[in-house]
């Protein structure tokens, strides 16, 4: 009787076992061809063979067919007719989804080749991780790459940097003159023309100013940008992030968030901006069903995107965030920082390969000119002025040549990602429920932690 | 037979796969996520700091948000508990009894919300719920209810209610299939014997149904608090918690302070906690609603 038994006993077994194989090696199957795929590739690439080797981007811009994500498919695109052998496979997600799917990478080492990364915080935690490459700042001096003094500040840790950004950041507010005029109501210069306006827009049943609240982050920003214009100091919020001081020293970042609370208080933002993200406040506005955008110098592609309608794009303007009465900030000062921009990935399975595509990208005649030539964004690196610039690049450039100061970063980025988080959580609060003595509070038990 | 059972070789080859599956799918992440509870590390695979014990007194004494999400999550789990499921099983009777043609149509409409994908259900919510182009709020003045009007998702007085509301409904499709079957596996001969003795309508499902439906009702109720407790994608992708963590749930915390906040020693303290409170919900759901099993 036993013998049988183990005979099919031993069948048994070897079903058990060859199923979770079997199951494991249909799961694993992608990886383990792309992994050997890789393998050889990389190996001929070494030769210098040119035989082909395919790179993995990773981006937060998915729309390739307009604006940034145009320009970054145009200078891939350039890359591969020049270097036939390389293959660029790109992977390219919204912006929220893009950030979580980055941390899972990080986290689980994946071999991404050059990816995108956000400033401060964000880059900090995959630097941490030891994900990303250091990169040679005497590399990128010169005429090839032409950056601009000082851009390089949110991609610096311990003096070394690990990223290159790609843009020049600075918040404004977008506005549709049309709706402006057709109201009769005046373009707000100051805070309290802003509420004027605003009220004057609800009363004619139009959503005054469109705000991705859902993100929190573009709140925080002009927290920071009331905090300036009433100070007129640049400083005084990032070194209270950094610890240096205290959030109650300085009272007007008190101020700041009543002024902030006061925002929510008379329904300047659009009524259902605690649930927008992005795309959602910017539709809004672009559909002209809201006045405003308060949004980044990085969309002046609305303006040459035509797939937006050709009335609003004609009719959109740009104005810098208005000043405070007895405040001590002036309209020239910017919220300017340099946010975005591109890394090196160290698990990359091709690093001489994605240095030279990452070096191509980022020299002066790609990224920086093919975004400044097609009114994309305004790029960190210098760039000539062709004529042809749309009436917003004018207005964008000026504001930007006019700053009398800038603040280098926005301070929820300026910290570690868990005050970013609990900064940002903060805002949301106090437009919501919270008193501003308790945001100023929770600001500084946020940075205590750090 | 026997034999086979005496045989140890044997009783280990049947016993191990499961064993081992239980073993590595979830004994292992759990104590690998307790370890990770007791560091400061900012994700997987980085420089770990033993911190101790510090992680789980910071989460049970001084964080407000943790205990703010589990609250809502129990909200949520009464709210399936006395609403959504005495809904369902109203539903599921009211079905049996229509018969026929229009039975079957219901059936297959009362499941609708549980065949479409979460994100299409957010995003329709979101859309129904927007307080200026929104379809609810339309509705609302067209039959002359303007002053009832409202930012349903974006003012915190409202948003968990109304985050309520939707997850009930696009649970109870689930639910309703639960007790559909369950009044289904009732033998006709026994309300046939209790129309004779004199039950009728309310009285009948009351005192004959329900309690017939005792062993569906102890799983579904389980079933649904634990449910609620881990609920999160509705959440993350209406609200994400706001406005200002009105209707933050454990699970949305979690993950927010794993992978948006980098705190990955921290989340794996919330989560070890986590998996406690679910061990003990479902501990005393199961006690609350013991069913004695019935036969028929």
């Amino acid at each position: 009787m036993s013998k049988p038994i183990s005979k099919s006993l031993a069948s048994a077994i070897a079903l058990m076992v060859a199923v979770p194989v079997a199951l494991t090696a249909c799961g694993g199957n992608n990886n383990n061809s792309n992994s050997g795929a890789a393998a050889t590739n990389s190996a001929a690439a070494s030769n210098g063979s040119g035989e082909s080797v395919t790179l993995r981007f990773f981006s937060n811009l998915p729309d390739r067919k307009s604006g940034q994500g145009l320009i970054e498919q145009t200078v891939i695109d350039n890359y591969v007719k020049e270097n036939p052998n390389v293959k660029i496979e790109v992977e390219a997600l919204a912006e929220e989804p893009f950030k979580n799917k980055l941390k899972a990478y990080m986290a689980s080492n994946e071999p991404v080749d050059v990816t995108m990364v956000h400033f401060g915080a964000e880059l900090g935690t995959l630097v941490s991780a030891g994900w990303i490459e250091e990169l040679n700042p005497a590399d990128y001096e010169g005429e090839t790459y032409n950056f601009l003094p000082g851009v390089f500040k949110g991609f610096t840790f311990n003096d070394k940097l690990y990223g290159l950004p790609r843009n020049s950041d600075y918040e404004v507010i977008y506005y549709n003159k049309k709706l402006f005029a057709d109201n009769g109501i005046k373009v707000p210069t100051t805070l309290d023309e802003l509420f004027e306006a605003s009220k004057a827009f609800r009363d004619k049943g139009i959503e005054p100013m469109s705000m991705n609240g859902k993100d929190l982050w573009s709140m925080a920003v002009m927290y920071q940008n009331i905090a300036q214009r009433l100070s007129g100091d640049q400083n005084s919020i990032l070194d209270a992030t950094a610890g240096t001081k205290k959030f109650a020293d300085d009272a007007n970042l008190l101020e700041a968030a009543k002024i902030l609370k006061r925002f929510a208080d008379e329904k300047v933002f659009n009524t259902a901006y605690m649930t927008m993200d992005y795309g959602a406040s910017q539709n809004l506005f672009t559909q002209g069903k809201a006045a405003m955008w308060y949004m980044g110098s990085w969309e002046a592609g609305m303006a040459s995107n035509e797939s937006l309608p050709q009335e609003f794009r004609d009719n959109l303007g740009v104005i810098q965030f208005p000043t405070i009465t007895g405040g001590k900030g002036i309209a020239d000062d910017l919220i300017a920082w340099n946010g975005g921009g591109y890394a090196l990935v160290k698990a990359s399975k091709h690093p001489e390969e994605a240095k030279k595509f990452f070096d191509y990208m980022m020299r002066a005649d790609q990224w920086a000119k093919i975004a400044w030539d097609t009114g994309a964004a305004v790029p960190a690196q210098k760039y000539e002025l062709t004529g042809n610039e749309t009436e917003v690049q004018k207005q964008l450039t000026d504001i930007l040549l006019n700053a009398a100061s800038t603040s280098g970063m926005t301070f929820n980025d300026a910290g570690t990602a868990a005050f970013k988080d609990a900064s940002q959580n903060a805002v949301g609060k106090l437009l919501t429920s919270g008193s501003p003595e308790k945001f100023i509070e929770e600001l500084q038990a946020a940075a205590d932690k750090q | 037979m026997h034999k086979v059972l005496s045989n140890k070789l044997a009783i280990f080859t049947f016993v191990f796969p499961g064993l081992a599956f239980f073993l590595f799918m979830f004994v292992a992440p759990v104590i690998l996520s307790f370890y990770y509870s007791m560091t400061d590390t900012i994700a997987p695979g980085l420089d770990v700091n033993m911190v101790g014990l510090s992680n789980y007194t910071e989460l049970l004494f001084h964080d407000e948000r943790f205990w703010l999400s589990l609250r809502n999550a129990i909200l949520l789990g009464l709210g399936f508990v006395l609403i959504q499921h005495p809904i369902c099983i109203f539903f599921a009777i009211m079905l049996d009894r229509i018969g026929g043609k229009s039975e079957k149509w219901f059936r297959t409409i009362f499941f609708i919300p549980c065949v479409i994908s979460v994100v299409v259900i957010s995003r329709m919510w979101l859309t129904l719920l927007d307080p200026t182009f929104g379809m609810f709020n339309k509705l609302l003045s067209v039959i002359g209810l303007d002053s009832l009007q409202h930012v349903w998702l974006g003012d915190p007085n409202t948003a968990l209610g109304s985050l309520l509301t939707i997850l009930i409904w696009s649970g109870f499709g689930w639910g309703l299939l639960f007790y559909y079957a369950g009044v289904k596996g009732i033998p006709e001969d026994i309300y046939e014997a209790a129309r004779l003795d004199g039950a009728v309508g309310f009285k009948l499902h009351w005192k004959m149904t329900i309690p017939l439906l005792k062993p569906v009702i102890a799983v579904q109720m389980t079933l649904a608090i634990v449910t609620a407790l881990k609920q999160m994608e509705t959440v993350y992708l209406t609200t994400n918690g706001g406005p200002g963590d009105s209707t933050q749930f454990v699970a949305v915390y979690l993950y927010n302070q794993a992978f948006a906040a980098s705190q990955y020693g921290y989340a794996n303290a919330i989560s070890i906690l986590f998996i406690l409170v679910c061990l003990l919900a479902t501990f005393v759901s199961n006690k609350l609603v013991k069913g004695d099993s019935i036969e028929y």
